[in-house]
């Protein structure tokens, strides 16, 4: 098929990532849905305490934290 | 002169809205605003039939020396299989190529009526199709991994990154946050929100030649600025229709590359 082979190189998990494997949108997914998912927690309690958006702000910075540490672990060597 | 001006702007809606994405019933028989069979169904019907005839075609008596079709057809299911499926998964893409290939023609062909004259308008820039394509690629990329690991120890593999336990609680909402809900929300909106500013862009520049053309006469030169502006943007836009093709493809087959990849 068009002249070429499929590669031989077997894919075991210790062999590098291919190429640009959608890193970039992985990356920049859990950086919003960390700020977002902790960020609406937070506005949940504060809600139900009765606050007026300390908890989300602390959540939105811990989601953050959260998704930098995640891109750090699941995407960094 | 103002009133004759206000009766000729009149023809030309401007701005554009979302109203004229909804185009009206193509059947003869049906009232103006029925939204069973408009253009957009055509095309999507028209598509899906342009893609198996021509695929049948090609490949109805292959030669070892390619005809002119052969080749094209081949060179197409060769790019997504060697540049997309095995580059993204690895040997096992190969099970997935056709798949991919399917999803790349069809999403390629459907985008591609946004620019083709007189047609102008791609089904994509209508929701519901984006939408149904990434449920696909969606259940497909959760079938896979199920299939491949079993449910707990998929959901253990997507759901639990490597981190110490006290540091869990706040990680797991993330990965399933943006794993299995960004995920297909974005792999829909990224396409058909590419393919409404496309023709929305084009409407503008199209329509906004008409309108000042009508606003006054002296306007005339950046008129044709205006149209000059569209036709450089249809290059614009055939740019984008490959490029979110591509990307669809691509983000489909890393999804299932995760999907069957062991934990690390």
């Amino acid at each position: 098929m068009a002249g070429q082979e499929p590669s031989k190189n077997p894919r075991g998990d210790d062999a590098d990532n291919p190429p640009d494997t959608g890193m970039g949108m992985t990356a920049v997914a859990y950086l919003i849905s960390g700020m977002l998912v902790w960020g609406g927690i937070g506005w949940l309690v504060d809600r139900w305490v009765g606050t007026s958006g300390i908890f989300a702000g602390i959540g939105a910075v811990l989601g953050i934290g959260g998704g930098v540490y995640l891109i750090v672990r699941r995407l960094g060597v | 002169m103002t009133g004759q001006s206000i009766v000729l702007a009149a023809d030309v809606p401007f701005p554009p809205s979302v109203e004229d994405f909804y185009l009206p019933s193509i059947l003869p028989w049906a009232e103006h605003d029925n939204y069973w069979f408009t253009k957009i169904t055509a095309l999507v019907w028209l598509s899906a039939a342009l893609i198996i005839i021509f695929f049948l075609v090609s490949y109805r008596k292959p030669q070892l020396v390619p005809t002119k079709k052969q080749w094209f057809a081949e060179s197409i299911y060769g790019f997504v299989r060697n540049n997309i499926a095995i580059e993204m998964i690895g040997p096992r893409g190969v099970n997935f190529a056709p798949y991919l290939t399917t999803l790349f023609c069809f999403i390629l062909l459907n985008n591609f009526w946004g620019i083709v004259p007189f047609v102008q308008i791609s089904p994509n820039s209508h929701i519901a199709f984006p939408a149904f394509l990434a449920v696909i690629s969606y259940v497909m990329f959760i079938a896979v991994g199920v299939r491949q690991h079993g449910v707990v120890k998929y959901l253990k593999t997507a759901l639990i990154p490597p981190a110490p336990w006290f540091i869990l609680p706040l990680l797991i909402p993330i990965e399933f946050f943006s794993n299995f809900l960004v995920r297909p929300f974005s792999l829909a909106v990224r396409l058909f929100a590419n393919m409404f500013a496309g023709h929305m862009l084009l409407l503008v520049f199209t329509l906004g030649g008409f309108a000042m053309l009508n606003a006054n006469a002296w306007f005339a030169p950046f008129s044709v600025v205006s149209w000059v502006m569209t036709i450089a943007l249809t290059f614009l836009e055939f740019l984008v229709i490959c490029l979110q093709a591509y990307v669809f493809t691509v983000l489909t087959a890393s999804y299932v590359q995760g999907a069957l990849a062991d934990e690390h």
